[in-house]
């Protein structure tokens, strides 16, 4: 029963696509209707089979790459709807004619089935052993796939849906539907590829090129510069990228050229035309603003994720005399478990925060909880990863233990007997260092 | 004979125990001049606002320009006002704070999109050409009713309804705005119905029919086209 809650946003956003295609196909409803429950299902079948072909991350990896591409496409497709708005009549007739077609009625809809389906399917966990629960999900789709076309009925008349607005919708819902699951989420990427991209630039044009020693540069300018390393700048910037697609789409129908009525002669039936014109314009601005307002709920979604991640508080480890810290294997807790197991070591004034996970490899790692590019915020653990909580980085369990990006920090250790044996003034310097470096350049957006 | 705009076929009117209009069979063919006579409580408005569709009868049949009005539901009748119907009455109903040319834009408002080209066109054809920018409290009882003639006939009705339009005018201006209907009738063709107490003013119409106590009890086709002053 869990599983099928957890089920209930990918089976509303399936039930969204649904009513979308078969307004935005009005024609094509058996084509739409057939396709679609056929493309969710080889979508549901096609993860399946990835999860069982690729270990670890790479069945996420194909999915979202499909996302992105299909959040590209809609970028594209954006731009061209706001070129064709200036009265490009080749591109209008070559657009209205793609949509009216069987071809590409069962095109869009397959493509999109077969992404929903895939996208809800990595929401059960485990590709063996969850048979019920993936039953549950097939035949959920194929109710709502028998209902869709009597709800689509009960919409208003007025309810229109031009091509761009489609595309605009659907890309909208399944990044919903994939924002609730971490390693499907594309906002929190955005959000940090921009935050990295303007940090990059920051530094490598301010601060390595013009200033390299900060000699000109008072700590109360280097407020207002970390303002550009902070974590608000991407989630701004990403918020942008996120919807300016329907924005310039409902902007591209808001400005769409009137049809000419110069040649009627009565002043009261051309009013009449134009009045119509307007008013059909207005309705089709309907689907672009429902397609801002579920960006809007897959940001939300993926900025406040309803993952409960796995966070133990650190526990607190002292140094013996030679200064090692030893933390046993099977002590107060089991590192061997697969979790994440959170330490803090203090001396004097000084403190280090570190954790000790074993791998899917079975490889014990001992970590810094915290990266070298972003403030030590720590981590969670949540769905076969661990996720930095400053900028929503997923560190998949494998990587863990290597070195670079917003990967936690290795720190050197040994396996002595059955304990974990760290130098503590190596995990303090180690600290000491990249605490140092990433939160100098943080303070001033905190 | 053209064909027949309004067609009734035992048309009343109650309200409650009082019968406004007692059954009623009328024809009115397209473009006709119909001048409608009777006393205070005769039935004259009761029939002008079933025929614009401002009210429903309580039996009978009643066809205006092809449409049988009781099958109408409330946003039918209101687009069959606002596109076949154009109603001028006695009390002017011009917003104040408007000036002319906005009164004659707020019918177009709700007809479709307003036009002020247009609607100064309208103003002009009526002869108020120079009296654009003025408001309704700056102009005469008869400029006030020429503004209602423009914004009555800017969405080109098929049936211009008036409820003693000339009631509040002395003689000049009425012969003026009766004049000014005979011009636009006989350039956009529509259909007229007026209402009036004014035995020189029903005059001017086709035909005239009497009520009294909500029936029709005569009724004079005029030999000669209406005339007055």
């Amino acid at each position: 029963m869990a599983i099928l809650y957890k089920l209930i946003p990918h089976l509303l956003s399936w039930l969204g696509i649904l009513l979308v295609l078969l307004r935005g196909f009005p024609v094509r409803r058996t084509v739409v209707t057939v396709t679609g429950i056929s493309g969710f299902l080889l979508g549901v079948a096609g993860a399946l089979l990835l999860f069982r072909a690729f270990q670890g991350a790479t069945p996420f990896w194909i999915i979202k790459s499909s996302l992105g591409v299909g959040f590209l496409c809609l970028w594209g497709v954006s731009v061209a709807t706001v070129y064709c708005s200036t009265g490009r009549g080749a591109m209008l007739l070559w657009g209205e004619r793609f949509a009216t077609g069987s071809l590409s009625a069962g095109a869009v809809t397959g493509i999109t089935a077969i992404v929903a389906g895939a996208v809800s399917a990595c929401k059960i966990p485990g590709a063996d052993g969850n048979a019920l629960a993936y039953m549950a999900l097939v035949l959920s789709a194929c109710a709502l796939t028998g209902l869709a076309p009597l709800l689509e009925k009960l919409l208003p008349a007025s309810f229109k849906v031009s091509p761009s607005g489609m595309l605009a919708t659907l890309v909208a819902l399944l990044l919903f539907s994939s924002s609730s699951i971490l390693r499907l989420d594309l906002f929190s990427p955005l959000s940090m590829k921009v935050m990295k991209g303007i940090h990059d630039f920051v530094h490598q044009f301010m601060e390595s090129i013009l200033i390299p020693d900060h000699l000109f540069v008072r700590p109360v300018v280097w407020k207002y510069i970390g303002f550009l390393f902070g974590k608000e700048v991407g989630f701004w910037g990403g918020i942008v990228i996120w919807f300016t697609p329907a924005i310039l789409i409902a902007l591209a129908i808001h400005f769409e050229r009137l049809p000419s009525v110069a040649h009627i002669r009565q002043g009261a039936q051309r009013r009449r035309l134009l009045a119509a014109a307007i008013r059909e314009r207005r309705y089709r601005l309907f689907i672009p603003a429902l397609a801002l307002l579920i960006f809007a709920a897959a940001a939300y979604q993926s900025s406040f994720p309803s993952v409960e991640y796995w966070d133990p508080k650190p526990l607190p480890v002292t140094a013996t005399p030679s200064g090692e810290i030893i933390i046993p294997k099977r002590g107060e807790v089991d590192l061997e478990d697969g979790k994440l197991h959170k330490y803090i070591f203090k001396q004097g004034e000084r403190e280090a925060r570190f954790f000790v996970l074993m791998n899917p490899a079975g490889e014990l790692t001992v970590d810094l909880d915290a990266c070298a590019i972003c403030k030590p915020d720590g981590y969670g653990q949540a769905e076969g990863t661990v996720i930095c909580y400053y900028c929503k980085t997923l560190i998949p369990l494998e990587t863990v233990g290597k070195p670079g990006g917003c990967n936690p920090v290795p720190v050197p250790f040994a396996e002595r007997g059955e304990g974990v044996v760290i130098d503590s003034m190596t995990l303090i310097n180690s600290w000491g260092a990249t605490v140092k470096a990433t939160v100098r350049a943080k303070e001033g957006a905190k | 004979m053209s064909s027949a705009i309004i067609e009734t076929n035992g048309l009343t009117r109650s309200y409650g125990d009082i019968c406004a209009l007692k059954p009623l069979d009328l024809l009115v063919p397209e473009g006709e001049w119909l001048s409608v006579m009777g006393h205070s409580g005769s039935g004259k408005s009761t029939l002008m606002n079933l025929v614009g569709g401002l009210d429903r009868p309580t039996s009978g049949t009643l066809r205006v320009g092809g449409e049988e009005l009781l099958a109408l539901n409330e946003d039918g009748l209101a687009r069959f006002r606002r596109e076949f119907v154009g109603i001028i009455f006695q009390q002017h109903h011009l917003v104040p704070y408007l000036t002319a040319v906005e009164n004659v834009m707020m019918a177009q408002y709700f007809h479709s999109v307003p036009d002020e080209a247009e609607a100064r066109h309208a103003l002009e054809r009526v002869g108020l050409g120079h009296r654009l920018k003025n408001r309704p409290g700056e102009l005469s009882g008869g400029e006030q009713q020429r503004v209602c003639i423009a914004r009555a006939i800017i969405n080109s009705p098929k049936l211009l309804l008036g409820d003693e339009p000339t009631g509040n005018l002395d003689n000049k201006s009425t012969v003026m705005v009766m004049e000014l209907l005979k011009e636009l009738r006989a350039e956009e063709r529509f259909t007229v119905i007026m209402v009036t107490h004014n035995q020189e003013v029903a005059a001017w119409g086709d035909r005239t029919i009497h009520l009294d106590d909500g029936v029709l009890v005569r009724e004079d086709r005029l030999k000669v086209e209406g005339k007055a002053g």
